[in-house]
């Protein structure tokens, strides 16, 4: 941070001893910005930087400046239909389109930015041109500048279009949706027909508020809380289960490895949904484990014991809060243990065999060699792994969703209120805001909050794993 | 030596009952696959008659629920498209950051981080309505792009790759009076093969895969705009289970056989992308 920072000071000198000490041609560049490269007879260059000024400035006037006054209000003008009397019809007025101005607005403001970029630059590359020149160095003509960028500016030719998409599909969407969480924009505010506006941080507040009306508050320390219990045991028991599965298959005495293997293997293979959707047919309350469970006076027993309300003549597996949440553990756990299997093989057969068999003749037995050894290694490989599967458990869309969705339902009045099940996760929870009740605005909340909470665990993870740096331990 | 004798018997007793428990899920779908009857069984595992004709009528007797053939080509054409500029995006985002230096290298790097913490579609709601002011949602492009615009942002495992490739290689290029254009297609490139089939690979499956992405740009509910995911999800409706759910598992062997084969090709990239990856930066 502080190095970015004296970064942009030291640019702002350079700019500023560019103005002071270029020549007349350097000057005019601030005017016109081709000038200083017609100066020093790169005509075809001076032509381009001049266009795009012109582009730029057209620009700025035909969609920039219309969509940038709206900003501070997001629009006016209501759409209703108005009689027109040269045409005898009713008509559209001319309205505003909130999103629109939002989306138009954050586009325009990073267009002019980069393009403010672009010519601060441009007035210190003219002046290093001048500087040049007055030294006697040869001046690069077109073919030769464009040469460069296959040499030494090769990573500018490479990084254009692939960060170009970034900016258009991830960093603009994602300024847009931090702007929704401070608006009022859900359905009774939504573009064409309605407009919506700047509401400051009433949305957050909203989502800590627990209130007869607005139960955000109350839904989302039950989500929270069940998303951080859920990334803690969809990481844990996958890992650690896995890790034990490819210890077991590689032992010595376990034949037919590569058969053992591919049997695992086989599920990664067939897409989620369709083993996620089997499932959960597997799974219904009138499905196949039911009946076989019936049969067998397996739902009985549990009646008995409480575990199954007697009301119910099934097992609610998906159904029931409780019984779900430990059902979609277990169902990860049969998705994610070949994952952990196949990369921990990997990781097993990297281990030093000297260090294991020293341990063996120092009398070690299994267990020892297991905890001092084989697991040090493995949390020091599979380390950065662990903290990833970690937030990308926080952000498991697929298990929960294809689960649980069209099957659970919840009876909590409080969570129905805001739209939330126990089973949901804060991402679950923010798809189904959006497609299905098109609260837009405590959607974007919830995304900057899981956002918050994927970075916080990020940093602290890896800030401990880098200060306990041990890469020499195992070299 | 009867200790000797059931030790290793018990382990592989309890290796099958694993696997068995593994396997299930699958067996129950290729059974069902080819069952006579079109719902869920719901009183047994092995179905009552055995017939091919779901697969028949997924393949050849397409209606306005069922349009497999349709939905495959949709989905290969999208995963081909976006599979080719995904992998070139990777490519050439982790060469610049791994092979060149230059100023913003670092920062940029910090930004793709913080990028990925982002859930990725909290971005997909405003990309929504970007392409649609483009009219490009419910059309093939708009998936496309969304499954590759920001490719880029994963470039972690690849660059990890060339990482390993030892610099003097790229020094004796540069002596010799190569450029780095040179050096990336001539020199680096044929040397990284197996992350190039890697990345290919895995930017192929991602269509193929994915359910969530497609069901909220392709929302019309035109059914032979869909892909396979959206087509199969659709199949197990309510309303529609019941007629359609031993095709949904004859669709569901029909895709899993090509993917099962794409996978086990990159196996072995998989694991190695992922062990050294990482922290190192």
């Amino acid at each position: 941070m502080k190095n970015f920072l004296t970064q942009i000071v030291k640019f702002i000198k350079e700019i500023v001893l560019a103005i002071k000490e270029g020549d007349l041609f350097v000057k005019f560049s601030l005017l016109i910005m081709g000038m200083g490269y017609f100066g020093r007879k790169q005509m075809i260059k001076g032509i381009i930087m001049t266009l795009f000024q012109i582009l730029v400035c057209f620009f700025a006037w035909i969609v920039a400046i219309p969509y940038l006054i709206k900003i501070p209000t997001l629009g006016t003008v209501q759409r209703e239909m108005i009689f027109n009397l040269d045409t005898m019809k009713n008509e559209v007025n001319e309205f505003d389109h909130s999103f629109k101005i939002l989306l138009f607005g954050i586009i325009s403001i990073f267009i002019l930015f980069v393009s403010l970029l672009i010519y601060f630059v441009n007035i210190i590359k003219v002046r290093s041109l001048q500087l040049r020149k007055e030294a006697g160095k040869h001046i690069n003509n077109f073919s030769e500048d464009i040469k460069e960028y296959f040499d030494k500016k090769f990573h500018i030719t490479l990084l254009f279009f692939p960060v170009a998409g970034i900016v258009v599909f991830t960093v603009i969407p994602l300024l847009v949706v931090i702007m929704v969480a401070f608006t009022n924009y859900d359905q009774t505010n939504m573009p064409p027909t309605n407009l919506f506006t700047w509401v400051g941080v009433q949305n957050f507040q909203q989502l800590f508020t627990s209130s007869i009306t607005i139960t955000f508050g109350y839904s989302f320390k039950k989500v929270l809380l069940w998303t951080l219990v859920w990334a803690f045991f969809a990481t844990f028991t996958n890992y650690i289960a896995g890790i034990l599965l490819a210890i077991f298959i590689n032992d010595k005495k376990t034949k037919l490895k590569k058969m053992w293997r591919t049997f695992f293997v086989v599920t990664i293979a067939v897409p989620q949904f369709v083993t996620l959707l089997l499932v959960r047919n597997f799974f219904a309350d009138t499905g196949i484990v039911n009946t076989i469970c019936q049969s067998l006076g397996v739902t009985e027993f549990l009646q008995n014991i409480g575990l199954v309300k007697q009301s119910l003549s099934y097992i609610p597996f998906l159904t029931d809060p409780a019984w779900a949440k430990v059902m979609v553990i277990l169902i990860n756990m049969w998705i994610g243990i070949p994952y952990l299997m196949l990369i921990a093989t990997g990781v097993l057969l990297n281990i030093p065999t000297d260090i294991m068999e020293s341990a063996r003749i120092d009398g070690a037995n299994g267990f020892q060699v297991f905890v001092k050894i084989t697991m040090p290694y493995m949390l020091f490989v599979t380390g950065p792994y662990l903290v990833t599967s970690f937030v990308a458990n926080i952000n498991n869309f697929n298990v929960i969703y294809l689960l649980t969705q069209d099957v659970f339902f919840t009876m909590d009045q409080y969570l129905a209120n805001s739209n939330a099940k126990e089973i949901d996760l804060l991402v679950t929870w923010l798809y189904r805001l959006t497609q299905e009740q098109y609260n837009f605005k405590m959607a974007s909340v919830i995304g900057i909050v899981v956002f918050v909470l994927c970075a916080t665990f990020t940093l602290l993870a890896f800030n401990t794993m880098i200060k306990g740096n041990r890469e020499e331990d195992f070299q | 030596m009867i200790k000797r004798f059931i030790k290793p018997t018990f382990r592989h007793i309890f290796l099958s009952f694993l696997s068995l428990f593994w396997l299930i899920p699958i067996f129950w779908l290729v059974l069902t696959s080819f069952s006579g009857y079109p719902g869920v069984h719901i009183s047994r595992f092995v179905p009552s008659s055995f017939t091919f004709s779901n697969y028949q009528l997924l393949l050849f007797g397409a209606d306005t629920v069922a349009q497999f053939p349709t939905w495959f080509l949709n989905t290969f054409i999208i995963a081909v498209f976006s599979c080719v500029i995904s992998s070139f995006y990777v490519l050439m985002v982790s060469y610049a950051v791994s092979c060149m230096r230059f100023k913003l290298r670092k920062t940029l790097m910090n930004l793709a981080v913080i990028l990925n913490l982002f859930p990725a579609f909290l971005s997909m709601i405003a990309v929504y309505f970007i392409l649609k002011s483009f009219n490009l949602t419910n059309s093939h492009i708009g998936l496309i792009l969304v499954y590759s615009g920001s490719a880029g942002l994963g470039y972690l495992i690849v660059k990890g790759f060339f990482d390993t490739i030892p610099a003097s290689l790229r020094e004796a290029a540069k002596i010799e009076g190569a450029n780095e254009a040179k050096i990336f297609t001539k020199i680096v490139l044929p040397i990284s093969k197996p992350i190039i089939v890697y990345t290919v690979i895995s930017a192929f499956l991602a269509p193929w895969m994915d359910f969530i992405f497609a069901r909220i740009i392709l929302n019309s509910g035109i059914s032979s705009d869909w892909t396979v995911a959206i087509g199969l999800y659709n199949m197990l409706d309510k309303n529609l289970i019941n007629l359609y759910f031993a095709r949904f598992c004859a669709g569901g062997v029909l895709i899993s056989i090509p993917i099962s084969i794409l996978f086990m090709i990159m196996q072995k990239f998989y694991v190695e992308g992922i062990t050294s990856g990482g922290v190192k930066g």
